[in-house]
């Protein structure tokens, strides 16, 4: 599997409390990989780390075959990037900003950038200073597809925008991916929007991530089960218990993970029974999760 | 890449820079307008002479304003977005500085330009008695190698994290306090007129800014 960013037993510090620990992360190149955690989790800072624009403590990041933060400017040639928060100059208008952006991006295309504009329904000659959310969310996109990069990073792009924004903005960004089969990399804790879009997820907690497997393995492998009759302590299990919650004569809910239908075998064997499967959405298997994480001894997770 | 860059410091920079080339224009003009009246009189030389030297603070202290508005306006809207758009760039960070140097260059050039025009267009308007000599190359000179001290001296602070900002400002605060101290125990010792002297006085790195600023002289 080539993979478009790679990162091997990545450490950042900031501050006193918070840190960034042994992030292995591996996105495969033509992903849509969402980057899923809480506020706080090390999202952000992860993507200013690929980027270059933080320094790691230790380990090693590799975005589209460059040392990062050393061959950073190549890989960010290649990159585009929207930022969490706006970055562009806010006295500048539309069409400067435009003009400025596409000075240093030897691929811009200004036909497809004038094609967004009129889509987007943005006004040139506006500044910054005076766009809505809405439409300083949708100039952002707009930069960074017209780059025609081979990797997207995006960071919370939808974060406060209403959802006919944000469905502008997630349209142009699959169309795009469709057209040039790029590799997007797109943080949220937006959890019911990444499951829509995404074919890969790694999750954060607490800077650590918690899980990285492609989107349908997560949402297939993770379920709630009505268990009745299974002893107290178990011995080895074909999968992994992230929760298990007993009420007074009612059957036990257990939250698993690496589930397939066979494993109903394994209850018979300890001589309990399994009443009912149910599937959870990637947001209530992403609770689980990190509720699992944050009570399982460090190390484990 | 430099021009675009060129282009967002003269947006954020035209309104200051305006007034800058103004001043630089017509600073020269305002400081011989006297003279034909004063050289008309008795011991009318050493008046005039005496009257130019009073307005030759004047040239190093607009020097240092213009050198400041420009390193200023150079980083101010990266600071307001802490760097992020800049140094998510595809360009390496001493490529970044040196494209905002030369841009800040470039528009320096243009108040620099009019103080020589300025000084130029001055002395040719003033009959000037024997002995008396206009200056308006050198001035020009001396005004453009202040202005460049000036705004590589605050370009140097103002890209730099505002960190540099406050280890240069507590520097300052802590030389003042503790010449407030000395001042207090009775001792004689002047930290800030040492200062001073290291720094505007031969071979100090400010010294352009000291001496007699003479657009007409003997």
């Amino acid at each position: 599997m080539s993979l478009a960013i790679e990162t091997r037993e990545l450490r950042y510090r900031a501050g006193k409390t918070f840190e960034l620990r042994d992030l292995n992360l591996r996105v495969p190149q033509g992903a849509i990989y969402g980057y899923l955690g809480p506020n706080g989790s090390g999202k952000t800072t992860t993507i200013r780390l690929l980027l270059g624009l933080l320094r790691p403590l230790s380990g090693a990041i590799t975005v589209l075959g460059q040392a990062i933060p050393r061959e950073a400017p190549r890989a960010l040639a290649r990159t585009g990037y929207v930022p969490e928060r706006p970055h562009l100059y806010p006295s500048l208008t539309v069409d400067e900003s435009l003009r400025y952006h596409a000075a240093f991006y030897p691929d811009w295309d200004q036909r497809w950038a004038d094609e967004l504009v009129a889509r987007f329904g943005l006004l040139r000659t506006l500044p910054l200073s005076r766009l809505s959310k809405g439409e300083t969310g949708k100039l952002l996109l707009l930069q960074a597809l017209a780059q025609t990069p081979e990797l997207l990073v995006l960071d919370e792009p939808t974060d406060g925008l209403d959802p006919v924004v944000r469905r502008e903005v997630l349209t142009a960004l699959l169309d795009y991916v469709a057209q040039r089969d790029a590799t997007v990399f797109i943080s949220s804790h937006l959890v019911h929007e990444l499951e829509r879009i995404c074919d890969w997820v790694g999750i954060m907690d607490r800077g650590r991530l918690v899980a990285e497997m492609p989107m349908q393995s997560f949402k297939n492998g993770i379920k709630r089960l009505r268990v009745r009759g299974a002893p107290a302590l178990l011995g080895d299990t074909p999968f992994v218990v992230l929760a298990r919650h007993y009420v007074e004569g009612q059957a036990e809910t257990w939250i698993v993970r690496g589930w397939q239908a066979p494993m109903t075998q394994y209850f018979e064997g300890i001589g309990a029974g399994v009443q009912e499967v149910i599937d959870l959405d990637l947001e209530e298997g992403f609770v689980e999760l990190l509720s699992t994480a944050r009570t399982a001894p460090r190390g484990e997770g | 890449m430099f021009r675009a860059i060129l282009f967002t410091q003269w947006k954020w920079a035209r309104l200051p820079l305006l007034l800058g080339v103004l001043a630089a224009f017509g600073l020269p003009l305002v400081v011989v307008q006297p003279l034909p009246a004063l050289f008309a009189e008795d011991a009318g030389a050493s008046l005039a002479i005496e009257f130019m030297g009073s307005f030759g603070p004047m040239f190093p202290l607009l020097a240092t304003v213009l050198g400041l508005l420009l390193a200023v306006s150079a980083w101010a809207a990266d600071h307001a977005g802490r760097h992020v758009y800049a140094l998510s760039l595809p360009l390496p960070r001493w490529q970044l500085v040196l494209y905002r140097l030369g841009s800040g260059l470039t528009l320096l050039a243009l108040p620099l330009l009019a103080l020589w025009f300025g000084a130029l267009l001055a002395t040719s308007m003033v009959d000037l008695p024997e002995g008396i000599r206009a200056y308006p190359t050198l001035l020009g000179l001396r005004f453009a190698l202040a202005a460049l001290v000036a705004f590589a001296l605050f370009f140097s602070i103002s890209a730099g994290t505002a960190r540099t900002a406050g280890v240069v400002l507590g520097t300052i605060a802590g030389l003042l306090l503790a010449q407030w101290v000395l001042a207090l125990v009775d001792s004689d010792l002047n930290l800030l007129g040492t200062l001073v002297e290291v720094l505007f006085v031969w071979p100090g790195p400010l010294d352009i800014f000291s001496g007699r600023w003479m657009l007409i002289d003997v």
